[in-house]
C-alpha cells in the first residue's frame, strides 16, 4: 500500500519511520496483551483448581459420550434425557454434579442418575460402577447385557472381566482401557479416536478368563 | 555511411521487434507468475488450514484424554509434507501439548492470538508461514494447532517458472528474430534499395536507373512507384531540357553566322559610307576654300578701289573739281556698297551652310550697346535723330560678342535708315522673367502687316522707301538668321506711322546686383580701346558721360556705389577714372582719397566730373583733371585723352610697321598712316617682316594675315613667344573669313583686329591714336 507521492515529499522519512515502528509497536503490545490475557485467564484457572482425580473422571465420562454412537432404537427407547448413572457407593460426591451440569450429549441433556440396584441401570447411558459393587460385577453386567449401556468402572481388571471401560492411572495420568468385543457385542459403536487415546484395547470377549 | 545507413534501418527494424514482443512476453510471464503465484501461496495456506484442522480433529480424543502421545503420533503424519517445518498442539491454557519439528530444532513459539469469533489465523515471517488454528469441541476451544511451514515450494516454484521464462522468452526473441528478417526483406531492402538508388541518381544524375517495385506493403509500392515516377519525370524533362538546350545552342549558332554576316554587311555599308562622308567632306572643303578665297579674292581689290577713292576725295593730291569730286564719291558709294553685298551674300551663304560658328561668351549688353551707339551716331547726326539707349544695368546675355553687335548695328542702322529726320531711334534692353528682351525702336513710318511677314527673306525690299541703293537687302535676312542662331526669334510689332520695334531673347546670365558693371571673365588686357570708369550715383549723369565716352570708342564701366569705387577700380585697372563729387553715402573726396592712397589704383588717372568749383581742392588730392559741369563732350574727350597721353608716356616716336603682301593695299595703309603723320615701314612678306622686327622694334605692326613665305599667325606666335616682342602692338588687318579658333587666338595674342569687308580705316586710326604716341601732335 502505498500513499499518494505528494504526501511523500512533504513527510520527512524520519517521521514515516517512526509512524511505521509506532505502528508495528502498537500491534505488538495489543498482541502481548491480548496473549497475557489469554494465558493468565487460562493459567490462573489451572492453578486454581489442579484437578483431582474423580475431576478428571467425571470429564472423561462425559467425553466417552462423544466418541460412542449408541443404536438408534436404543437411544430412542432412553427417553428424552442422557442418563448418567452411579452404581454403588458414589466416589465422585458433588464434582460430578458440577462437571456434568448443563451439559448435553446427542443433544439431550445429561442427567445424573445414582441408582443401588443393577435393574435400576437398564435405562443409563452410561453407567459408572463404583468399587464397591465389585463382588457382584457379574450379575451387574449380566443385567444390562443388550440393554446398550455403557459400562464403565475402576474396578482393576474390570475390562478383562466383561466392562468396557476402565480406568487405570499411569503415573500421574488416569488413562482407560477398551473392552471393545464387548461393546460392540451390546451394539455400541466406540470412535476410533477413543480406541486412540486408550491404554489398551481388548478385542476378545474374555480374554482374562 | 551507405553500409551505416542499412544497418540502422534493419537494425532498427530487428530492435523493434525484439524489444516489442520481448517486452510483451516479460510482461505476460511476469502478470502470469505473478498470478500463479499468488494463487498458489492461497492453495499453501489452504492446505495448511486444512491440515491444521485434520490435526485439530484428530487430536480432540488426545486433547479430551490427555493423550500427548496420541496426538504426537497425529502430528507425525506431517513427516509426509516436506514443507512443513514444525507443528504444535497447544492446551488452552498456552501449554505446548504435542509437538512435531522436521529438523529436530524445536523452536517454541509463543501462540499469537487469535482474534475472537476466528478460528484461524496466519502470518508470515523470515520466509516462512505460520498457522493457529484453534480446536472447537462443541463451541468451545480445546486447544490449538501451531503449524509453520517453509516457503521452499514456492521459491521452488518460482525458480522453475524464472527458467521456463527465460526459456520462452529466448525462443520468442528467436523467434522474433526470424520473423523480423523477413520483415527487413519486406520492408527494410526496399527501403535500402531506394536509399541505394536514390543515391545514384544524386550522385551520378543518371536518371536512367528505376528502383524495383514490390507488392506489398502499400506505402512503400506507392513510395517506390512514385519514386520511379517522378525519376522518369526528371529524365523526360531532362531530355526536353537537353533537346532544347542543343536546339539554343544550334540557333545561337546560326544567329551568330547571321550577326556577321550582317556585321559583314553593315561594315562594308560603313566602308562605303565613310567614303561617301569623305566625299562631302572634300566637298565642303572645297566650299569652305571657296568662300574664303572669295572673300579673300575680291575684297581685296575692292579696299583698293575704295581706299585709292578716298586718298583722291581728300584732295591730297592737289584739288579735284566739282565733277572728279562727285564721280570719287559715286566709286567710293558703289565700292562700299559692293563690299557690303559680298560680306552679306558671304555671310548668309555661311550660315545657310551651317558653317557660322557662334565664338558664345558672357557680353554686357550695356557695353555692345554703347559700342553700337558710339559706331552710329554720326549716322544719326546726320539725320539729326536722337539714338538714345536704356538698358537696365548688368545684364549679361551669353552670345557672340560680334554677332550680338551686327544684329544690333543692323537694326538699329536699318531703322536710322528708314526713320525720317529728327526721328528717335532707341535700343532697350530688359529682363522678362529669366531672359533678357533686346528691343530696337523707332518712331519711322513703321512697316505695314502685309509686308511683316515677308521682311525677313533675302533680297527683300520695303517698296515705298524708295532708297533702293542703300542697304543690299540681306541685312535683315542675316540678322534675322544670327538671331537664330543663338536659340531665339527675331520678332516685329509695328503699325503703319507709328513706329517699328525689333526685338528678341536671351537667355540671361544669373549675376549678383552688386557686381554691377564688373565683366564676369575679366577681359585680357587687350589694348584696343580704353577702359575708363565712370563713378557717378546719379544714373542719368553717368548715362551722359558713358553715351560721350562709348561714342568715341572708349570701353566705358560704372560704378553707382561710391563705397565700392576702389575695390572696382583695383580690379578692373581701367585706364582713367571719373569721379563725382557729391555722392552718397561716401564723398567723392573720400573715394579720391582711397584711390590715391592705394597702390593698385594709384597710378591710374583720376578726372573730377562735378558741379562743385573747387579744382584746388582736387588737384591738391590728386585729381589729374578737374571739370565743372555742365561738361560737353569735347571739353571730356579732351581731358580723357590728355590723361591717357600723359599715362602712355612721351615716349619716342618709332615707325609702324606695315606686312602686307598686296601692293596696292599696302601702298593705300601706308599713304593712310602718313597722312595722320605716323611713320611708316613696310614689309611685302613674312619673312621680311621678322627681320624687319629682329632688327628694329617698330611702335606698332599693322599685319595681313594672308602672306608669302610665312603667315601672320606665324609670325606672331613667333613674336609672342619672345620676351623682347612679347610686349609688341599689333593690329591685324585682314580680309579672312577667321575660324573660332583663329578669332579666339588674335583676341587673346594682338591688340586690335579689322576686317577689311568692314569699315576699318576710321577706327584704326582712331585706336592708332590711341595706342601710338601721336606724331602729328609733336609734329604740329
Amino acid at each position: 500500500m502505498h500513499r499518494p507521492n505528494e504526501t511523500f515529499g512533504r513527510q520527512p522519512n524520519v517521521q514515516r519511520h517512526l509512524c511505521a515502528r509506532a505502528r508495528r509497536g502498537f500491534l505488538q503490545f495489543l498482541t502481548f496483551i491480548i496473549a497475557l490475557v489469554f494465558f493468565t485467564a487460562t493459567g490462573l484457572l489451572a492453578q486454581q483448581a489442579k484437578p483431582s482425580e474423580y475431576q478428571v473422571k467425571a470429564a472423561y465420562l462425559y467425553n466417552f459420550g462423544r466418541f460412542i454412537k449408541w443404536p438408534a432404537g436404543i437411544a430412542a427407547s432412553k427417553g428424552d434425557s442422557f442418563p448418567v448413572c452411579v452404581l454403588g457407593r458414589d466416589p465422585f460426591g458433588p464434582i460430578l454434579d458440577s462437571t456434568l451440569a448443563g451439559e448435553a450429549l446427542e443433544g439431550k441433556p445429561v442427567v445424573i442418575r445414582r441408582i443401588a440396584k443393577e435393574q435400576d441401570a437398564a435405562d443409563c447411558r452410561i453407567l459408572f460402577v463404583s468399587s464397591t459393587e465389585e463382588n457382584h460385577l457379574k450379575e451387574i453386567l449380566a443385567a444390562i447385557d443388550q440393554a446398550g449401556v455403557l459400562t464403565v468402572s475402576d474396578i482393576p481388571g474390570f475390562s478383562r472381566r466383561g466392562g468396557m471401560i476402565q480406568f487405570v492411572v499411569e503415573g500421574d495420568r488416569i488413562r482407560f482401557e477398551i473392552n471393545l468385543a464387548t461393546a460392540e457385542s451390546a451394539k455400541l459403536v466406540l470412535s476410533s479416536e477413543l480406541l486412540k487415546v486408550a491404554a489398551a484395547v481388548r478385542r476378545n470377549t474374555r480374554s482374562g478368563d | 555511411m551507405f553500409k551505416a545507413q542499412k544497418h540502422s534501418i534493419s537494425r532498427k527494424l530487428t530492435w523493434m521487434n525484439m524489444l516489442v514482443s520481448g517486452a510483451a512476453l516479460l510482461l505476460a510471464c511476469a502478470a502470469f507468475i505473478a498470478f500463479d503465484m499468488i494463487t498458489f501461496r492461497q492453495a499453501m495456506l489452504r492446505n495448511l488450514s486444512t491440515q491444521a484442522q485434520i490435526i485439530g480433529s484428530n487430536s480432540i480424543s488426545a486433547l479430551l484424554f490427555n493423550d500427548p502421545q496420541s496426538a504426537e503420533n497425529t502430528l507425525l503424519a506431517l513427516k509426509a509434507a516436506p514443507n512443513i517445518l514444525s507443528a504444535q498442539v497447544y492446551l488452552t491454557d498456552g501449554r505446548p501439548f504435542a509437538s512435531y519439528s522436521r529438523d529436530r530444532d524445536r523452536h517454541r513459539t509463543v501462540l499469537p492470538p487469535i482474534p475472537s469469533r476466528q478460528t484461524e489465523t496466519h502470518w508470515v515471517e523470515d520466509d516462512q508461514i505460520a498457522l493457529v488454528r484453534l480446536i472447537v469441541l462443541d463451541g468451545k476451544p480445546i486447544g490449538a494447532v501451531y503449524i509453520r511451514s517453509d516457503l521452499q515450494e514456492l521459491r521452488g516454484r518460482l525458480q522453475r517458472y524464472a527458467i521456463i521464462a527465460a526459456i520462452v522468452l529466448s525462443a520468442c526473441l528467436l523467434a522474433a528474430l526470424l520473423i523480423s528478417s523477413i520483415f527487413r526483406r519486406a520492408v527494410a531492402e526496399p527501403i535500402v534499395n531506394l536509399s541505394k538508388i536514390a543515391k545514384v541518381v544524386s550522385r551520378d544524375k543518371n536518371y536512367s536507373v528505376r528502383a524495383t517495385s514490390i507488392r506489398s506493403p502499400a506505402e512503400l509500392a506507392i513510395l517506390i512507384d512514385a519514386f520511379n515516377e517522378m525519376l522518369t519525370q526528371i529524365q523526360q524533362s531532362e531530355k526536353a531540357l537537353r533537346k532544347a538546350h542543343d536546339e539554343l545552342e544550334q540557333r545561337v549558332q546560326e544567329r551568330t553566322a547571321e550577326l556577321e554576316a550582317a556585321k559583314k554587311e553593315v561594315e562594308e555599308f560603313s566602308h562605303s559610307i565613310l567614303l561617301a562622308k569623305e566625299e562631302v567632306e572634300r566637298g565642303s572643303r572645297f566650299k569652305d576654300q571657296f568662300l574664303s578665297t572669295m572673300s579673300h579674292e575680291l575684297r581685296t581689290p575692292l579696299n583698293a578701289v575704295l581706299g585709292f577713292s578716298d586718298l583722291l576725295a581728300d584732295e591730297r593730291y592737289g584739288p579735284l573739281n566739282d565733277r572728279q569730286q562727285r564721280y570719287v564719291a559715286h566709286i567710293h558709294t558703289g565700292g562700299k556698297h559692293l563690299l557690303k553685298l559680298i560680306s552679306d551674300i558671304l555671310d548668309l551663304s555661311k550660315i545657310e551652310a551651317g558653317r557660322m560658328e557662334l565664338a558664345r561668351e558672357d557680353v554686357t549688353v550695356a557695353s555692345a550697346f554703347s559700342e553700337v551707339i558710339s559706331a552710329l551716331y554720326p549716322l544719326a547726326e546726320k539725320k539729326s535723330q536722337a539714338l538714345l539707349q536704356q538698358v537696365e544695368p548688368n545684364l549679361q546675355v551669353h552670345a557672340d560678342a560680334m554677332r550680338f553687335k551686327q544684329v544690333l548695328m543692323n537694326l538699329a542702322g536699318n531703322a536710322i535708315k528708314f526713320t525720317p529726320e529728327s526721328g528717335r531711334i532707341e535700343l532697350l534692353a530688359h529682363q522678362v522673367d529669366d531672359q533678357v528682351r533686346v528691343e530696337v525702336r523707332d518712331n519711322g513710318p513703321g512697316i505695314p502687316a502685309e509686308q511683316q511677314q515677308r521682311i525677313f527673306e533675302a533680297f527683300f525690299r520695303l517698296t515705298e522707301t524708295g532708297s533702293a541703293t542703300e542697304g543690299t537687302g540681306l541685312g535683315l535676312a542675316i540678322t534675322s538668321r544670327l538671331v537664330e542662331l543663338h536659340g531665339s526669334k527675331l520678332g516685329i510689332e509695328s503699325r503703319p506711322s507709328e513706329g517699328a520695334c525689333f526685338y528678341f531673347s536671351l537667355p540671361l546670365i544669373a549675376s549678383t546686383p552688386n557686381q554691377t558693371i564688373q565683366t564676369s571673365t575679366p577681359v585680357p588686357r587687350a589694348r584696343n580701346a580704353p577702359r575708363i570708369l565712370i563713378i557717378e550715383d546719379n544714373a542719368a549723369t553717368g548715362q551722359l558721360i558713358q553715351s560721350q565716352l562709348a561714342s568715341s570708342g572708349y570701353e566705358t564701366l560704372r560704378c553707382d556705389k561710391p563705397e565700392r569705387a576702389r575695390d572696382m577700380a583695383a580690379e578692373l585697372q581701367p585706364d582713367a577714372v571719373t569721379l563725382d563729387l557729391l555722392m552718397q553715402p561716401v564723398h567723392g573726396l573720400e573715394v579720391l582719397l582711397q584711390l590715391k592712397n592705394d597702390p593698385r589704383t594709384s597710378k591710374i588717372p583720376v578726372i573730377v566730373v562735378t558741379i562743385v568749383d573747387q579744382p584746388g581742392v582736387g588737384t591738391a588730392l590728386g585729381a589729374d583733371e578737374y571739370l565743372i559741369k555742365p561738361v560737353d563732350k569735347a571739353t571730356l574727350l579732351a581731358a580723357v585723352e590728355r590723361c591717357l597721353r600723359s599715362r602712355g608716356g612721351a615716349a619716342p616716336a618709332r615707325t609702324i610697321l606695315v606686312v602686307e603682301d598686296d601692293v596696292s593695299t599696302l601702298e593705300m595703309i601706308v599713304e593712310l598712316l602718313k597722312g595722320y603723320g605716323y611713320a611708316v615701314s613696310t614689309a611685302a612678306d613674312g619673312e621680311q617682316a621678322r627681320v624687319s622686327v629682329a632688327q628694329s622694334l617698330p611702335e606698332l605692326v599693322i599685319l595681313d594675315l594672308v602672306l608669302p613665305k610665312m603667315s601672320g599667325f606665324e609670325l606672331l606666335a613667333e613674336w609672342r613667344s619672345n620676351p623682347r616682342t612679347a610686349d609688341l602692338s599689333v593690329f591685324v588687318l585682314t580680309s579672312k573669313d577667321l575660324t573660332k579658333e583663329e578669332d579666339k587666338y588674335l583676341r587673346a595674342h594682338a591688340e586690335s583686329l579689322f576686317r577689311k569687308q568692314n569699315a576699318w580705316r576710321e577706327p584704326l586710326i582712331k585706336q592708332l591714336e590711341r595706342v601710338v604716341t601721336s606724331p602729328s601732335l609733336e609734329n604740329a
